[in-house]
C-alpha cells in the first residue's frame, strides 16, 4: 500500500501535465490531493547542524521525504537551543523540527517548548521500546570513547576510563573535550562509580579523580575536527573523542585504536517546536526520518549509531562494529540519564572552567 | 571688513564640508560601535533590574583577579620581547639603509599583511610533535626533545611574532628622523660609541619605544584566538574568559562586566599615554 503510494507520488509531475492536457472535466473527477498539489508546495523548516551532517540528512532523510510527499524542506542551521525557546515566545517559527541531545531535551521538555509526542500522529507499530524520550523521538547516537596511538602503546593501550586516569600504568599525554557534563561523568566512571549511579554527580569526587591526570592533560579539544587532528598528528597519546574521527583515521590506515568499553553515549532526538503551525507535517517527517532504511543510511554516512534497532537489518556487520548502538557495542556503552543532572550542569560547568585554569 | 566676513564664510563652508565628509564614518561608528558598546554597558548593570553584582563578583573573586593578573603578565612579557627583537632590527634598517633596509621592511610588511589566524596555524605546524623545530632539536642531540605546543612558551612566541611588525614600524618611523650627526658629534667630543648611543640615540628614539610598547601592549591585552589555540590550558587571557562566559554559560551580564573592565584598563593605558605623549602621535 505504502509502496504503491510512493510510486504514484513519484510520477506526480507527469500526472500533473496529463491533468493539464485533459482539462477541467478530468480534474473534477480526480480526488482532492491532486488539486491541492496545484497550489504552492507545502514547506517544512528543519533545523540542522550544517556541514557533513546536513549533507547526509539532505541525501537520506530530506530528499526521500520530499519525493514522497511533495513537501519542500528548507533547512536552517546551526542547531540553537536559544532560538527554539525564543520562537515559542514570539510565535515566529524559523524552524518546525530540530534535533536535541540528551541534556538539552530534558531542559526543553521542562521548559515546555516542544510538542507532546504522546498526542502526535505517530504510527506506534513503527516505534520500538524507549523510542520516545522526554517527548522526543530517538534518531541516532554518538559516543565519547577512548582512542589511542598504537605506535605509543604497541602492547595495547588503556581499555577503560580507569586506565585512562592511571598515568602510572599508561604514561603519556592525554586530551579530553572541554565539556563539563561529559568529562565529569567520565571522571566518575574512572573512579569506579557504576553507570546507573552517575547522576546526580558527586562533583568533589569527579574533580579529585581529574586531579590525577591534570599534569598529563596537554590540551582540551573544543571542535570535533580539531580532536581528530590532535590524534592524527600525534600531539596526544590518548584522547576521549567521538567515534567518527578515530574510525576515519583507521580507514586512512593511521596507527589508531578505539575502545568501545565504557563509551559514553549521547543520543539525539527529533522534536517538534511547540505551537508550530506545521506540527502535523513535522511529525510526518519525524516518522519518515526514523524509518530503518533511511536512518541506517544517514548514520552510515557520518558513522553515527541509529537508535532504531531495526536499522541494523540494513547495515553490514563490518559497519555495525563501528557504530555505538550496534547490538554488540550497545552492551559496552554507558547511557547517560541526564534528567537527574539537569539542575547541576550549569554550576558544574562553571566549576569545571575554573578548575581547568587553576 | 567685507573681505573678512568673506573669509569667515569660506571657512565656515569649508568646515561644513569637512563635517559632511565625516558624516558617513560617524554614522557607521555610532550604529556599529557606540550602540553595541552602550548595550554591553547596559547588560553589565541590568539583570534584569539595576545591579552591580557582576562587578562585585569580578572584584571579590580571586579567579578573575588571577586571570586579569595573568593577562597583564603575559602582555608585559610579550611587549618586552617584541621590543628586544624589534629595536636592533629597526636600528639596523635605519643605519644600514639601501637594499638591506628595503628587504627587511618588505619582510616586516609581508608578515603584517598575513592574517593573524594563518600565522597562528603556521606556528602549530612548526612547533607540533612532528614539526621541524622538534626534529632539529632531536638531531642536535636533545632526545627526546621537549613538547613545545600548548605551553606558555608557544603562545608567547607566537604573540611576539604577531606583534613585532607593529613595534618595528613604530620604532622605524621615529629612528628614521633622528639626525645621526648628533651621535657623530658626541663621538668626536670623546664619547665611546656605546656611550654616544646610550646618551644620544637612545633618548632620541624614546618616543618610538613608548609608541610601539603602547600599541603592542593594548593589542596584546585583547588577544583571544592565539592563546586559545597555542597556549597551555591553564593560561587564560581575559578575552578568552569573556568568550567562555558567553558561549558556555550564556552569562551575558557577567561577560559584559568583564568586557567593560577590560575596556577600562585599555582606556587607562591610553589615558596615561595621552597625558605624557599625546594620542595623535600613536600612529607615527
Amino acid at each position: 500500500m505504502t509502496n504503491k503510494n510512493i510510486k504514484t507520488e513519484g510520477k506526480s509531475i507527469s500526472r500533473r501535465s496529463a491533468l493539464q492536457l485533459a482539462g477541467a472535466t478530468v480534474a473534477l473527477t480526480f480526488p482532492g490531493p491532486f488539486i491541492s498539489r496545484a497550489h504552492a508546495r507545502d514547506v517544512l523548516y528543519v533545523n540542522t547542524w550544517g556541514g557533513p551532517w546536513e549533507e547526509a540528512a539532505q541525501k537520506h532523510l530530506f530528499e526521500p521525504f520530499m519525493k514522497e510527499t511533495g513537501v519542500e524542506i528548507k533547512t536552517v542551521s546551526p542547531v540553537s537551543f536559544a532560538k527554539l525557546a525564543a520562537q515559542v515566545k514570539t510565535g515566529v517559527y524559523e524552524f518546525d523540527v530540530t534535533t536535541l541531545g540528551d541534556s538539552d531535551i530534558v531542559r526543553a521538555n521542562e521548559a515546555g517548548i516542544i510538542e507532546d509526542a504522546s498526542k502526535a500522529p505517530l504510527d506506534q507499530s513503527k516505534l520500538w521500546p524507549g523510542a520516545v524520550f522526554q517527548n522526543g523521538v530517538g534518531s541516532h547516537a554518538f559516543a565519547t570513547l577512548i582512542s589511542y596511538r598504537k605506535d605509543k602503546f604497541p602492547n595495547g593501550g588503556p581499555q577503560s576510563w580507569a586506565d585512562f586516569f592511571n598515568p602510572q600504568k599508561f604514561p603519556g599525554t592525554r586530551c579530553l573535550q572541554r565539556h563539563a557534563g561529559r568529562v565529569l561523568a567520565i571522571a566518575l566512571l574512572a573512579d569506579g562509580v557504576a553507570p546507573d549511579k552517575l547522576y546526580p554527580m558527586d562533583l568533589d569526587r569527579a574533580f579529585k579523580a581529574l586531579e590525577r591526570i591534570k599534569p598529563h592533560l596537554r590540551v582540551w579539544w573544543t571542535q570535533g575536527p580539531q580532536s581528530g587532528q590532535l590524534l592524527r598528528d600525534g600531539e596526544v597519546d590518548m584522547i576521549g573523542i567521538w567515534q567518527t574521527y578515530p574510525v576515519r583515521l583507521m580507514r586512512e590506515k593511521q596507527p589508531v585504536e578505539l575502545v568501545w568499553n565504557q563509551a559514553l553515549l549521547d543520543r539525539a532526538y527529533w522534536v517538534v517546536s511547540k505551537g508550530s503551525p506545521r506540527a502535523d507535517l513535522a511529525w510526518k517527517f519525524v516518522q519518515s526520518a526514523i524509518r530503518p532504511e533511511r536512518i541506517s543510511k544517514f548514520a552510515l554516512e557520518n558513522i553515527y549509531g541509529p537508535l532504531n534497532p531495526k536499522a541494523f537489518e540494513h547495515v553490514s556487520t563490518d559497519d555495525a562494529r563501528l557504530m555505538p548502538t550496534s547490538p554488540e557495542n550497545i552492551k559496552k556503552v554507558v547511557i547517560q540519564d541526564t534528567s537527574k543532572a539537569s539542575d547541576q550542569l550549569q554550576e558544574a560547568s562553571k566549576q569545571f572552567e575554573r578548575w581547568i585554569g587553576r | 571688513m567685507t573681505q573678512g566676513t568673506g573669509i569667515m564664510m569660506q571657512q565656515r563652508a569649508g568646515r561644513r564640508t569637512t563635517w559632511l565628509l565625516l558624516l558617513p564614518v560617524l554614522v557607521f561608528l555610532a550604529v556599529f560601535f557606540l550602540v553595541p558598546l552602550g548595550q554591553v554597558l547596559y547588560f553589565s548593570v541590568m539583570d534584569p533590574t539595576f545591579t552591580l553584582h557582576h562587578y562585585l563578583a569580578f572584584f571579590t573573586d580571586d579567579f578573575y583577579w588571577r586571570v586579569l593578573f595573568g593577562t597583564f603578565r603575559t602582555t608585559a612579557i610579550v611587549t618586552a620581547f617584541s621590543l628586544l627583537l624589534s629595536y636592533p632590527l629597526s636600528y639596523a634598517i635605519v643605519r644600514l639603509g639601501g637594499g638591506f633596509a628595503t628587504a627587511m621592511l618588505l619582510i616586516v610588511a609581508m608578515s603584517f599583511w598575513t592574517s593573524f589566524l594563518v600565522r597562528t596555524f603556521a606556528w602549530m605546524v612548526i612547533l607540533g610533535n612532528n614539526g621541524p623545530l622538534r626534529a632539529i632539536l632531536a638531531t642536535m642531540g636533545w632526545t627526546p626533545p621537549p613538547e613545545l605546543l600548548f605551553t606558555r612558551f608557544s603562545s608567547t612566541l607566537a604573540m611576539v611574532h604577531l606583534l613585532v611588525p607593529f613595534m618595528v614600524l613604530a620604532l622605524y618611523s621615529v629612528m628614521k628622523k633622528i639626525d645621526y650627526t648628533l651621535v657623530r658629534a658626541a663621538i668626536s667630543l670623546g664619547a665611546t660609541p656605546f656611550e654616544a648611543f646610550r646618551r644620544v640615540f637612545l633618548p632620541l628614539s624614546a618616543p618610538g619605544i613608548v609608541n610601539g610598547c603602547t600599541l603592542v601592549f593594548i593589542m596584546c591585552l585583547g588577544f583571544y584566538v592565539t592563546p586559545v589555540l597555542l597556549g597551555s590550558p591553564r593560561e587564560q587571557m581575559i578575552a578568552g574568559l569573556i568568550g567562555t562566559q558567553i558561549e558556555e554559560f550564556l552569562e551575558f551580564g557577567e561577560a559584559s562586566a568583564t568586557a567593560v573592565i577590560l575596556l577600562c584598563v585599555t582606556m587607562t593605558v591610553f589615558a596615561i599615554y595621552n597625558r605624557f605623549v599625546g594620542l595623535d602621535k600613536l600612529w607615527g
